[in-house]
């Protein structure tokens, strides 16, 4: 093994930067996913564009998990309490007479101190401690929901009125869409940025390695706390755009098996990656009504136990590694004989 | 008797009854806890899904002999087996996470928790059922509480249990073995111990242990597709007070348990218990040192 | 080349490390028993002793990975004893383990960047929105992790992942990690085991190439006594927890209590 200098010689300005052909790639794919997201309302039905935006919406959530679970190793049972969290303070908000930007306003307000007071319990805790922790935050939540009837509908739940300003009425199907696009585009940029920076390396090395992490110099306690705050802050902003798009809040829709499926999105699509998650939105919004139309509608509950199962043991990096894997085969192959 | 004595024999009686109630609670929870720290024993791993097992025995029991005719007895036993390979092929499953991917064993047990459930509510139902008594119809008065043949069933149960497993991990070579299994199975193999059919027998038992539970926990309240959830909640809460890796703490932990609800539903109503429970399990684990490593010890002196 | 080094110019303004009264105890059980000894500044210091003798100990105690410490721990005129972890790393303690510690699902791009972590970064929100202290506070990082790559051969696998090396190249690449902001006090813990001859070679020559590049204090915990001898101009003894001797590592090799401890009673060569 040689110590010497390679006789190449890296600019030592450049970051591992792709080669060229990749470069062109990345941008063809930018394109078509940018000409695929304004086709949708002008091509699909109402129906199916309704199911875009859900999938709009849980798409910001599950890209939040992905930064708490996929990138920074806390297994989190809390999601969907952030998700409820930003919900229904919305709701909150709108019946004391307030608008919309100030609810917005408001969950971030609320999503920041929950992400805070979830966060701190678990800084030295991992795995089932952690998980532990978060379930009962999830748990109380849904305790303060159900004995609050007076202000959110308890257990029956409550109806939510949709942002209307003149033509626009987000409870229909294309301004839900155009809504939900509005926050997915910056969150999944700031995802994509996220692994850009020293703050995801160093989240990353917390999920790898709390030692390789703590001798590196990296502050976990100060990571963790940042990525809860971030989960909760993509999951609330979530719930602000769930509660103008679906139209009905209900416990239940917050509970621990919500949690439980955001969880299998981010696995499934691939944990840590941002693609993967978008996938695994997908999968949790289309999948169901996928069965729905075949005729299975129970089906599906039995589907998302057995793929988180096989998925965690056999296909570590999911949908999205599944996919860059095919990929790299295609694209390798081209080069040789 | 003066009036007051009566009003403090009244209450009396209700600490009492509130404190039996308790306690046979609490000895649910440390059977329960039986189960989950022989799994951890012998291959420290979590099984999220391990209430749903007991489930599948209770609530499969209860299918077969209600709406297909076996009898009871049968019914439950045939249940029981099913929940016992059960946990036996989790184990299997669990069995080939690789050691640098800690953490993954709660992710798979979440996906057989899921799975459980939603096969459950599909070839049963979603609705809850109630179940066979077991002795919670029979009832004896002493000092003007009410002690029903359940309560004092599961205690003995409980308490039998516990010294059983003691002297089986404590004092004989098998409990050896599951500690050795855990901490160094190549080791272990290479004296002889067969490491997979120990874990797999050990998993097993465990869902003996949580069948049984489950039956008792259904007389008790009743039985449907979900009812073991909070139980196991608990049960990990007592486990994680206690601690997963020592035998009488966590069990005890699991009795006081029972105690705090009872004592917290009386004095604060049914609505209260849950938050008591939960924001006692954060305060505790918030507060608590860390006193042992879940992870393998990670710098060596 | 096989003199030990001499140390780099620019020695003086190096801190130095020292420990005094250092004991460590976990329980009943004593690792480390009232140690006193200075590691010479800005040279490469060879920490041996059999196994078991307090030498990971000691590292941890410098390192502030280890509990039951009583005694000091100074680095230059500043008392680090109490200080925790991340700060003793922002003043140039930077440590590696003895079972090699990397992020397993990353390449060895970012896993020898994760070291530039101690370096002045700007706030979270200014990298998160890619600001310009951001933009150029990347590149720094970057051209500081491609030199220690190119130092270490390791340029052509820079964006291979780890779990794919062979085992001295993963050795190589958090030797690359402790390394790669040449901070001051440097700790490695057995960095050549598991190593074949070629390999320990060639760690030799990386180590010894950056130490004259860049003054710093390298503590070595090592087994490989002939490597010992070859690369440290200094050694430091332990035997049970105790300080046996110091000095040059001829010295302390031919050190009576050193021979009985490591070779038995009968003299090796």
């Amino acid at each position: 093994m040689t110590t010497e200098a390679p006789v190449q010689s890296h600019t030592p300005t450049a970051s591992p930067a792709r080669p060229g052909p990749a470069r062109g790639r990345q941008l063809l794919l930018l394109a078509a996913i940018a000409v695929a997201l304004v086709a949708v309302p002008l091509v699909l039905s109402e129906y199916w564009v309704f199911l875009c935006a859900q999938v709009l919406v849980y798409g910001v959530a599950t890209q939040g998990l992905n930064i708490l679970y996929g990138r920074t190793g806390q297994l989190s049972l809390a999601h969907a309490t952030f998700l409820g969290g930003g919900a229904y303070t919305t709701y909150v908000v709108i019946t004391h007479g307030y608008s919309p930007a100030v609810a917005l306003a408001a969950v971030w307000a609320v999503s920041l101190v929950a992400g805070l007071v979830v966060a701190v319990p678990t800084l030295r805790l991992s795995g089932l401690r952690l998980a532990l922790v978060t379930l009962a935050f999830g748990e109380l939540f849904q305790w303060v929901i159900v004995h609050t009837t007076g202000t959110t509908g308890g257990t029956q739940g409550t109806p939510v009125d949709s942002i209307v300003a003149g033509t626009i009425d987000t409870a229909k199907p294309l301004w839900a869409y155009v809504l939900a696009l509005c926050f997915a585009v910056p969150a999944t940029v700031l995802a994509l940025q996220l692994a850009r920076t020293q703050l995801g390396r160093g989240m990353l090395a917390v999920r790898e390695s709390e030692l390789a992490a703590a001798s590196a110099g990296v502050a976990i306690a100060k990571t963790k706390i940042i990525a809860f705050v971030a989960a909760a802050l993509f999951a609330g902003t979530a719930g602000w755009l769930y509660a103008f798009t679906s139209g009905f809040l209900a416990p239940t829709d917050f509970d621990l098996f919500a949690s439980v499926y955001l969880l299998v999105a981010v696995v499934l699509g691939g944990s840590g990656s941002v693609l993967g998650s978008w996938l695994g939105a997908a999968y949790i919004v289309l999948v169901p009504q996928l069965f729905n139309l075949l005729g299975y509608p129970t089906l599906y509950s039995l589907v998302g136990g057995a793929v988180l199962i096989v998925v965690a043991l056999l296909v570590p990096n999911g949908l999205a590694g599944l996919l860059s894997q095919a990929v790299k085969r295609l694209t390798s192959t081209r080069g040789r004989p | 008797m003066t009036a007051r004595s009566v009003d403090l024999a009244i209450s009396y009686q209700d600490l009492g009854q509130i404190t039996v109630g308790g306690i046979a609670t609490g000895a649910v929870y440390a059977l329960l806890l039986l189960g989950v720290l022989l799994v951890f024993r012998v291959s420290r791993n979590i099984n999220f899904g391990f209430g749903q097992v007991g489930m599948v025995g209770a609530f499969g029991g209860w299918y077969l002999y209600s709406s297909h005719g076996f009898p009871v007895v049968v019914g439950l036993m045939l249940a029981t087996l099913v929940a016992v390979a059960l946990s036996a092929v989790v184990e299997l499953a669990v069995r080939h996470i690789p050691d640098d991917r800690a953490g993954l064993d709660l992710v798979v047990t979440l996906g057989v928790f899921l799975l459980l459930t939603s096969v459950a509510q599909n070839l049963v139902d979603s609705n809850t059922h109630t179940f066979q008594p077991l002795l919670t119809d029979r009832r004896t008065v002493v000092g003007g509480v009410y002690i029903n043949g359940n309560d004092i069933g599961v205690v003995v149960l409980a308490l039998m249990s516990i010294g059983g497993f003691y002297w089986l991990l404590a004092r004989t070579h098998l409990g050896v073995s599951l500690r050795a299994a855990a901490e160094s199975p190549a080791i272990a193999a290479s004296t002889g111990i067969n490491v997979g059919l120990l874990r797999t027998g050990t998993w097993a038992a465990a869902g003996l242990v949580a069948a049984v539970v489950a039956m008792i926990t259904a007389s008790r309240l009743s039985v449907d597709a979900f009812y073991m959830t909070p139980v196991l909640v608990k049960v990990f809460i007592a486990g994680m007070i206690g601690g997963l890796d020592r035998f009488f703490a966590p069990l005890a932990a699991a009795f006081l348990l029972g105690l705090y609800e009872a004592w917290v539903t009386y004095f604060a109503g049914a609505a209260a218990a849950t938050p008591a429970v939960f924001l006692l399990i954060i305060a505790v684990l918030a507060l608590m040192p860390k006193r042992w490593a879940e992870e393998r010890r990670e710098v060596r002196a | 080349m096989t003199s030990p080094s001499v140390p780099a110019s620019g020695t003086s303004a190096l801190p130095e490390l020292r420990v005094a009264s250092l004991t460590v105890q976990y329980g009943a059980f004593v690792a480390l028993q009232d140690i006193t000894v200075s590691f010479p500044r800005g040279e490469i210091v060879g920490l041996i002793g059999p196994n078991g003798a307090g030498k990971t100990t000691l590292l941890n105690a410098v390192s502030g990975f280890s509990g039951g410490v009583s005694g000091e721990v100074h680095l230059g005129d500043r008392d680090i004893t109490r200080v925790p972890v991340r700060d003793r790393v922002m003043a140039g303690v930077v440590r590696g383990f003895q079972t090699v510690r990397l992020l397993d699902q990353e390449d060895v791009f970012t896993n020898v960047a994760l070291g530039t972590e101690r370096l002045a970064q700007p706030t979270f929100v200014e990298q998160w929105l890619g600001l310009p202290r951001q933009r150029s506070a990347r590149r720094r990082d970057h051209a500081a992790t491609w030199e220690v790559l190119a130092l270490l051969g390791l340029t052509a696998d820079a964006h291979r992942p780890v779990d794919e090396l062979p085992f001295a190249s993963r050795r190589l690449v958090e030797v690359g990690r402790v390394l790669v902001t040449r901070p001051c006090v440097v700790l490695l813990d057995e960095p050549a085991a598991g190593l074949d001859t070629e390999g320990r070679l060639a760690l030799e020559e990386v180590l010894r190439s950056v130490h004259r590049t860049a003054p710093s204090t390298m503590v070595l915990v090592e087994h490989d006594v002939a490597l010992v001898a070859r690369l440290c101009s200094s050694a430091i003894a332990l035997d049970s927890g105790r300080l046996v001797c110091t000095g040059t590592p001829q010295d302390v090799l031919a050190n009576a209590q050193v021979q009985r401890a490591y070779f038995g009673r009968t003299a090796h060569a």
